[in-house]
């Protein structure tokens, strides 16, 4: 324990003097090694998904019958799929879904999450209580359960997709932002704006939601691999990503079906889907610790 | 207690009710509609359907006439298979998927608490970073890429395990069990040793060790009890999750459970039985979440004052 007191020490004054809390927190990050090699890893990860159009070797429809299912080869470096189509193509295609997915149904969460949050802690009393108690029966609820419900009922598509996760996910969001607002809208600077003549939602907007921040882009973090297992889930059930398009989740089901002949086929898209909920995970915890040291788990 | 039961059942009821309209009104309203029909009903499914949900009355008779069906346990016909009744579909199905569900949960229990409870232990050492670790990777490995990696190395690789089928040969219940257990085993191992620590380090701790209380009795006896509401909290939503993970665990081993049905009744259309199966789903867990809180009261009565 006093170890880790000191280490935390000689962390915190390792910051210059008088740089920001963000500087503070990225040099704090830094040091944090399983932090930075997942942050680099996501990073390529994005960066391959968003070029990926112009950097793609093969389409990902293009089906080669003729060629079927093959193992790594000079070509196909990842080998292809029982339609002949290049696998490490149709990850690449799949990690564009996935990531966008997971990063628009989360914004979807943050948005509601936060306004959510930050207006029943702001106002209090009886509103607080009633938008709470909102929460905590939204909570029983069986989301993964209704969002296949919502599948059947409108067909499949992304546009959906995004908002059921998005509304699924907003609820502990709320519950963070709201136990923020609390403490912080005693603060002596809120008075001051109030007795400014600010409108609440001025104070909202500009003085309590940057403070918040911190715990907010933690979770933020940790949400976007939910979101992406969530869609994966669905995808693997047939109930998402349709075909010819590709995520990891539909990739694993298509691997499934045919893994004793050709494991590679559910492997790759499944060691890619691991990975990045791996680094994700890391990368929040990381972001924890740095941001907000008096949370961090020792 | 049953004051505290009465008043979670009293929240329980309305929601359920809502979840009954809102899912009803949510069918009704599908594009195409589910009861107008524009496919091709057999006829007598279509009569079926009359006599069930009597097309004719104003929509909010239909649910109320839905409801008093639902009481005497009949969720009607299916909608997609003359003569087959979603109460039936839910009778055969569930049985297996709870079962499914419950080795799943021993499974984690069994192997997430005692995990935690030793990196609890141990904070800080080897014997906490390793089995951590290893819960990291149970978060990060979804039961759809363990469950054929499992498959594939212990069922088609070595050969040990069968690796589709329930109960047809000795030991197919193992695999599936293993693969829904374990993202969950490790949470609880996660979960348990937060709320570990957090106790080991409190006040009364330090006094029944400096009481010159044994190691084992200071854990078993002093600080386990108070270490498990946050574990208990988790089990409720847990079941629910366990429940719908089973949709993926049952596809993969091919177990004709409820999750199952469900799924085909999705890729079907099968309206009348998804809405059947998602109601009965949501009190299931409404069920298992009141069960959870009445154990927390139990473990901490305190708890029943923040009502």
């Amino acid at each position: 324990m006093l170890l880790k007191s000191e280490k935390r020490r000689a962390l915190l004054q390792s910051a210059e003097p008088g740089s920001s809390l963000g500087r503070d927190a990225f040099i704090r990050l830094r040091k944090n090694k399983a932090a930075m090699a997942s942050l680099f890893f996501l990073l390529f990860v994005a960066l391959i998904a968003c070029v990926t159009p112009w950097l793609a070797p093969y389409s990902y429809e293009g089906q080669n019958l003729d060629l079927g299912a093959v193992g790594p080869t000079g070509e196909h470096w990842l080998g292809t799929d029982t339609l002949g189509r290049d696998l490490l193509t149709r990850i690449m295609y799949g990690s564009r879904i996935s990531l966008s997915v997971g990063l628009i149904a989360t914004a979807v969460a943050l948005g509601i999450g936060v306004l959510w949050g930050t207006c029943a802690g702001y106002f209090g009393g009886r509103i607080d209580a009633l938008m709470m108690r909102t929460v905590d029966l939204l909570y029983a609820l069986p989301f993964s359960i209704l969002i296949i419900l919502l599948t059947v009922v409108f067909g499949r598509s992304m546009l959906l997709l995004f908002l059921a996760i998005g509304a699924a996910e907003w609820l502990t969001m709320a519950r963070i932002v709201r136990g923020q607002v609390l403490s912080i809208k005693r603060k002596d600077f809120i008075e001051a704006a109030v007795g400014m003549g600010l409108s609440p939602w001025q104070i909202m907007v500009r003085h309590i939601i940057p403070n918040v921040l911190g715990p907010v882009i933690v979770y933020t973090t940790l949400t976007i691999p939910s979101v992406i297992l969530l869609e994966s889930f669905l995808s693997f059930l047939g109930l998402g990503i349709q075909p010819p398009a590709s995520s990891w989740g539909s990739l694993i089901s298509g691997g499934v079906e045919v893994m004793e002949e050709y494991p590679g086929l559910i492997i790759y898209p499944g060691l890619m889907l691991s990975l990045t909920l791996f680094a994700l995970n890391f990368l929040g915890d990381g972001l924890r610790d740095a941001l907000d040291p008096r949370s961090s788990k020792d | 207690m049953l004051i505290f039961l009465l008043k979670r059942l009293a929240q329980a009821i309305p929601l359920l009710l809502l979840v009954i309209i809102c899912t009803f009104l949510l069918v009704h309203a599908a594009p195409g509609g589910p009861f107008t029909s524009e496919r091709s009903v057999p006829p007598q499914v279509l009569a079926a359907l009359n006599a069930q949900y009597n097309l004719d009355l104003p929509i909010w008779q239909q649910i109320g006439l839905y409801i008093g069906h639902l009481l005497q346990w009949d969720f009607g016909p299916s909608f997609k298979f003359p003569g087959r009744s979603v109460t039936e579909m839910i009778s055969t199905g569930f049985p297996l998927s709870a079962e499914l569900s419950l080795y799943a949960l021993l499974f984690a229990v069994i192997l997430g608490l005692p995990a935690g409870i030793l990196a609890a232990y141990k904070a800080n050492t080897g014997l906490d970073y390793g089995p951590m670790t290893v819960a990291m990777l149970g978060i990060c490995l979804p039961s759809f890429v363990l469950g054929p990696l499992l498959t594939l190395s212990f069922g088609i690789g070595l050969g040990w395990l069968p690796v589709t089928g329930w109960g047809e040969s000795s030991g197919d219940k193992i695999l599936p069990a293993i693969t829904l257990g374990a993202s969950y085993a490790a949470y609880l191992a996660r979960i348990m040793r937060g709320s570990l620590i957090e106790v080991l380090g409190q006040d009364f701790i330090r006094t029944a060790r400096a009481k010159g209380v044994s190691e084992f009795a200071v854990l078993w006896r002093h600080a386990l009890r108070p270490a498990l509401p946050p574990v208990i909290s988790f089990l409720g939503p847990a079941v629910a999750g366990l429940l719908a993970g089973s949709f993926v665990v049952e596809t993969l081993f091919q177990i004709p459970g409820l999750g199952r049905f469900f799924i085909q009744a999705a890729f079907n259309r099968d309206y009348t039985m998804v809405l059947g199966t998602t109601i009965f789903y949501a009190a299931l867990i409404f069920g298992c979440n009141i069960l959870a809180d009445l154990i927390l009261v139990w473990l901490d009565p305190r708890q029943k004052l923040h009502d």
